[in-house]
């Protein structure tokens, strides 16, 4: 069976100040096979947002490839991309500004069927309907503007919002961030239940390794704009290749005193450099706590150790 | 938000709906022809009646009432600021939504064309343009309504750059929604309320305007009144006739500043931060 | 033992005519990380300007005492209170970058926390600058926070907070807005200099895990009250508030069993509008009944050094 979700050797520019161009992404492959989670975890400006946009065509690629259900995006035209988006769709991390404040509950979750013409008047109402319960709300709310929402019936909206079109693949850009510890839980169980039942794919970008571990079947680590490590779930918490896999499970602090202050420390030293300038060589370099001579001067090849993929001379 | 309206509020409301009432029902509320002139019955003082009127606020150089002149001056004073507010928020809305969409050399052209606007006298324009097509009600409300447009413009343009970039805009786009719909049902609807406040300060600008050219004589004609004109009329007859000059001009003052008042109210209803505490 | 740096005793503040924090009280001891932790509305962050008397004109005190030393701050007029900010208490925010000036150089922002120009103060500002771990402080010192990173941002603010020596340090989400491998190194870093500089750190946090890396006690806050307070460890390894278990049972671990389903809390926090009689969590509680819901629970001693404000706290043991 092909993959739900394509992308190689994906690279993303943008125009930075002076010229130099900003590579957010630069050089990034994976697949998602049908019914899979895969993570996306890295630090802010790793790259791992423009990724999730640009796999549903909301960023274009600067070159590589990005398909879904085998259908090219890059370069794509506006109906390609019309067609795309009925098959991929995407929750965002805010849920105050993703939804129109002055669209009701209801006409944001119908949209998408009322501007395609799948559905009007009482079958629009009706999957509406469906599609509130289906998230945990009531029928009712339809008819509620966006403030008289807490974060996280919002955020049900927006899940909501981007069923109606039974999607194939649910691109996730950190869609608990912005929500309360109580709250977050809520909605985790939420995405997990509505992947399994649907046998959607999924991508799951997040910044953070716990909530990744809870939802994913397959995590990548992203890093200025490269992918360092990729494995399967258990293996990449368990047995992490990358140094900075190592390091980033290190620094997440977990909530409980007992494991937390006996947890070896990897102190990573400096700050995550430019995505303009990036080093030379293996970018994470100037941060490794092994980092060798080749480390600087050649880029470390993407290959399999174990079960796991990973780009570090030393794995 | 309270849907509480504090005491000051409704009192404007209440003055600004007696106004639009004035204005809407002058026919009923007026019980002699603005325009029936009386010789006999030349610059009576307020209060003056007859064996078959009254004049409560006297009459002027014509002998007609200055009442009923105020009332249906109130009518051309509304209906000049409706239409030429309309006018210049439809224009001035549209190409700010255009500019701020399609961004590059749209969006230039269009905001040096509103500089350029801007740095043109308005008042002089507005001569210029009358002078040319004849002074009269429709050329006032044109003169006015593509004038002022460009207020509108940069508030849309400045608007519409921000809320393009929300995340709800990206929804939208995923949903399908082609660009008309983008614009019109997710971006136009959000970007309403700092347009309706700066279309507020219009009006109590237009207002003025239109009583400023008709007083000039360049806007509503005789015999029809307006109160600009009718103050332009009473200007020679100060010392004799004060009531001439005084009613409209402070129609025209409260007017204006409840409009004003209502805008402001309306700017901390819409944009909380500004809202002093 | 001798008397707390800072003792907070049944501090109430108001948003007009609503209480929004409730008679909570705590006390820190020098050298001590104080965690107080809760989510967003539970009145955290207010009480941690109410401490700096900062508070924003909105909000009122309206009954307890914060004593900073023998000194009851809540007392004293607004002048005294302006020599106490940032010489005897001081404070970091989440977005570091926010709160420094954009246009003076760090050395100049660190200085002022000593009311002395940078020209007589250099040596102390290069030296404070090392201290809180930034690489080549005599260039740096001279740099703008345009040229600094977020993380960096932060450091230049824990030492603009630190040089005149303040007893107590007030962070409040000082690591929020910064990734994972910089807030381990930040939080490495305040608690160093706690324990160095013998300062007693009040810790605002919604998260857990921070609480669990750098606290020594922890106050659980839920919907403007302290719903239990204690030992950091005490507290993680069996809580005494169904708040607290609920809340330490809903979030994701490293540990986790991929795609099992966490707990939950079920329905929201209340707002301060729909605060009622009782306890304000029994809407939400599992073990809630007909006492929860009239009589308020008090903030009662369970266990060394443990209160908790909850009326099946025995049954929970």
């Amino acid at each position: 069976m092909s993959a739900t979700l394509d992308i190689t050797d994906l690279k993303v520019h943008f125009a930075g100040r002076g010229g130099t161009p900003i590579r957010a992404v630069d050089g990034v492959s994976l697949s998602i096979a049908p019914g899979e989670t895969l993570g996306l975890v890295g630090e802010s400006g790793c790259g791992k947002s423009t990724v999730s946009n640009a796999s549903v065509g909301l960023i274009p690629p600067t070159s590589g490839s990005v398909r879904v259900l085998g259908t090219e995006l890059a370069g794509a035209d506006a109906k390609t991309l019309r067609a795309i988006r009925a098959r991929a769709q995407m929750v965002f991390q805010d849920p105050v500004t993703s939804l129109n404040p002055r669209m009701t509950a209801g006409a944001a979750i119908g949209e998408s069927l009322q501007v395609r013409n799948l559905a009007r008047g009482i079958a629009l109402r009706t999957r509406v309907a469906e599609l509130l319960e289906e998230v945990g709300l009531r029928p009712e709310h339809a008819a509620r503007y966006p403030h008289q929402f807490s974060g996280g019936q919002r955020q049900r909206i927006v899940i909501a919002r981007a069923l109606a079109l039974r999607p194939a693949l649910l691109v996730c850009d950190e869609p608990v961030s912005a929500l309360d510890v109580s709250v977050r839980a809520q909605i985790l169980n939420l995405l997990v239940d509505l992947q399994t039942r649907h046998s959607m794919s999924a991508l799951f970008v997040s910044h953070d390794l716990a909530v990744v571990r809870h939802v994913c079947d397959r995590v990548a680590v992203m890093y200025l704009g490269r992918l360092a490590e990729l494995a399967p779930v258990d293996t990449l918490y368990t047995q992490p290749r990358h140094p900075y896999t190592k390091a980033l499970l290190a620094a997440v602090p977990e909530p409980d005193p007992a494991v937390q202050r006996v947890k070896p420390r990897v102190p990573l030293t400096g700050e995550i450099p430019s995505p303009a300038n990036p080093p030379s060589g293996c970018r994470f370099h100037t941060r490794c706590p092994i980092a060798i001579d080749i480390c600087r001067r050649e880029v470390p090849a993407w290959r399999p150790v174990g079960h796991s993929q990973v780009a570090c001379h030393l794995a | 938000m309270s849907g509480r309206l504090s005491p000051g509020i409704i009192v404007i409301l209440a003055l600004l709906a007696g106004f639009v009432f004035a204005a809407a029902g002058a026919d009923l509320l007026a019980h002699n022809d603005p325009l029936r002139q009386s010789l006999l019955m030349r610059l009576r003082p307020p209060g003056t009646s007859t064996a078959t009127t009254s004049y409560l606020l006297g009459t002027d150089d014509l002998g007609r009432d200055l009442l009923a002149r105020i009332l249906y001056g109130a009518r051309a004073s509304l209906m000049v600021a409706i239409l030429s507010v309309s006018v210049s928020l439809l224009v001035g809305a549209m190409l700010g939504l255009l500019a701020g969409w399609f961004r590059g050399w749209t969006a230039i052209l269009v905001m040096r064309f509103v500089d350029t606007m801007l740095s043109i006298p308005a008042i002089l324009l507005a001569v210029l343009t009358v002078a040319v097509l004849g002074p009269g009600f429709l050329t006032l409300v044109l003169v006015l309504g593509l004038t002022r447009w460009p207020r509108y413009t940069r508030v849309a343009y400045a608007q519409t750059l921000q809320v393009v970039t929300l995340p709800y805009i990206r929804a939208a786009e995923m949903a399908g929604c082609g660009p008309v719909r983008i614009l019109l049902r997710h971006i136009l609807p959000n970007i309403a309320g700092p347009l309706m406040v700066v279309a507020t300060s219009e009006f109590g600008l237009m207002i003025l305007f239109e009583a400023g050219l008709s007083f000039l004589g360049l806007g509503v004609q005789p015999p029809y009144p307006s109160w600009g004109s009718i103050m332009a009329a009473g200007r020679q007859y100060v010392q004799r006739a004060w009531w001439l000059t005084v009613f409209p001009g402070a129609a025209l003052f409260v007017l204006v500043l409840c409009v004003n008042l209502f805008g402001d109210w309306l700017r901390d209803r819409v944009d909380p931060q500004s809202r002093s505490r | 033992m001798t008397a707390p740096a800072l003792h907070v005793d049944n501090l109430s503040l108001a948003i007009g005519d609503t209480v929004v924090v409730d008679g909570i009280g705590f006390s820190v001891a020098q050298g001590e990380v104080m965690a107080i932790v809760g989510e967003s509305g539970c009145g955290k962050s207010i009480t941690a300007q109410a401490i700096m008397r900062l508070l924003p004109p909105a909000i009122r005190h309206v009954g307890g005492t914060i004593h900073l030393g023998d000194d009851d701050i809540t007392a004293i007029p607004e002048r005294a209170m302006q020599a106490i900010r940032g010489r005897r208490m001081s404070m970091i925010f989440q977005e570091p970058q926010a709160a420094l000036d954009p246009l003076a150089t760090i050395g100049a922002q660190i200085a002022e926390a000593l009311r002395q120009p940078l020209s007589r103060t250099r040596p102390a500002v290069q030296k404070m600058l090392e201290e809180v771990g930034i690489s080549d402080p005599g260039r740096r010192i001279d740099q703008r926070p345009f040229e600094l990173s977020g993380g960096m941002c932060q450091r230049v603010l824990i030492a603009a907070a630190l040089i005149s020596r303040p007893t107590i340090l007030i962070a409040d989400e000082p690591t929020t807005a910064l990734d994972v491998t910089i807030q381990a190194q930040i939080l490495d870093l305040l608690r160093r200099l706690a324990i160095e500089r013998q300062t007693a750190v009040v810790l605002i946090t919604h998260d857990m895990g921070v609480v669990a890396d750098i606290a020594d006690r922890v106050a659980v806050m839920y919907a403007g009250r302290i719903a239990e307070s204690g030992p950091t460890e005490a507290i993680f390894a069996a809580p005494r508030h169904p708040y607290t278990a609920l809340l330490l049972a809903s979030i994701p671990r490293l540990s986790d069993i991929p795609k099992s389903q966490l707990a939950t809390i079920e329905g929201r926090v209340p707002t301060p509008a729909e605060y009622g009689a009782g306890c304000r969590f029994a809407n939400r509680c599992p073990r809630a009944d007909a006492r929860c819901t009239s009589e308020t629970p008090k903030l009662r001693p369970i266990g060394p050094a443990r209160l908790t404000a909850c009326h099946h706290a025995e049954a929970m043991a």
